[in-house]
């Protein structure tokens, strides 16, 4: 848990974000990237027939676009921790508005609440154009998950 | 419908989309309505420096997987259906030691939707690590592609002939 600590702070002082989301495996199977704005960051998954769920169309599956959607929301929320730490996930609702097709997806999240202890937020998901969003998602996040350590059954 | 006809349907389902390969998610039970997928513990989703960490992503895509192949247990004919809305709740953290099961049901289904449920649990179905709810639209009548509804339906030789 010690290197995790680290990582978010180096992440935080060098504005690259990249080495904290190659840490979770599934961000780095699908190939997730992140790039910082200030305190903007679009994330895009690159690409791949591996996220295919519907090879008719072709379409990504709608687990891909979700896992991806998560993941913008967790570390936009993680970037704006006051402590460093990495927000654990409550729960994520999310609407499908178009097929995505095999092509660069990219996402956005705009946080709308940070407690002390829960952040809520809303991600969008788009291809071509930021108007013609593929999904968009809510979620509520626990921010001192770290001391929620011994979660109990 | 017999269980038979369910189980190679939602192989054949499973095996046809690559993020599943990709995975290894398997099915391990199909009954009307109903079906029961796992993803195997596997290097490729377990973090050495997050030491009991499995990114809730993979549990949104195993619960969506399901989910639908529920509703191919609980059509007549299969019809590709795309997932409308989808909401999980994690309640627990899965450790990264043991497999994780997901049982889905197809409870409810009308003329255009289908709703699911789904529980996803490693040691006993007792203790769900998460549990999610989705919706599918179901497609206008024709519009499934044909070839690949006979790849599903086991008939590919029957509609090459």
């Amino acid at each position: 848990m010690k290197q995790l600590l680290d990582l978010v702070t180096e992440a935080h002082q060098s504005g690259d974000y990249q080495p904290l989301v190659d840490l979770i495996p599934y961000a780095r199977m699908l190939g997730v990237e992140c790039a910082c704005y200030g305190e903007e960051v679009i994330f895009r998954l690159p690409a791949s027939e591996d996220h295919l769920g519907n090879p008719t169309i072709p379409a990504i599956h709608g687990g891909v676009i979700a896992a991806f959607m998560e993941l913008t929301a967790q570390f936009q929320l993680t970037l704006q921790m006051p402590q460093p730490g990495l927000a654990k996930v409550i729960d994520f609702s999310l609407d499908y508005m178009r097929a995505g097709l095999d092509r660069d997806t990219f996402a956005i999240c705009r946080v709308s609440r940070q407690g002390r202890r829960v952040g809520s937020c809303s991600v969008l998901a788009w291809q071509e154009r930021k108007s013609k969003p593929i999904a968009q998602a809510r979620a509520h996040f626990l921010l001192d998950a770290g001391k929620d350590s011994a979660n109990p059954d | 419908m017999t269980p038979d006809l369910y189980t190679g349907r939602c192989t054949r389902f499973l095996n046809a989309q690559p993020h599943m390969r990709k995975l290894g998610i398997q099915l391990v039970k199909a009954a009307p309505r109903e079906a029961v997928l796992v993803l195997p513990v596997q290097p490729q989703l377990v973090s050495d420096v997050l030491d009991t960490y499995l990114h809730g992503g993979v549990l949104t895509t195993l619960v969506d997987a399901a989910s639908s192949v529920s509703t191919l247990c609980a059509l007549d004919e299969f019809e590709l259906c795309p997932t409308l809305d989808l909401r999980i709740d994690h309640m627990r953290t899965p450790v990264q030691s043991q497999p994780l099961y997901v049982q889905a049901e197809c409870y409810r289904i009308t003329r255009s939707v289908l709703f699911t449920r789904a529980s996803v649990y490693q040691a006993s179905p007792e203790k769900p690590v998460a549990n999610a709810v989705a919706t599918f639209m179901r497609p206008e009548p024709g519009s499934t592609d044909t070839a690949f509804r006979a790849m599903i339906e086991g008939q590919e030789h029957e509609a090459t002939a």
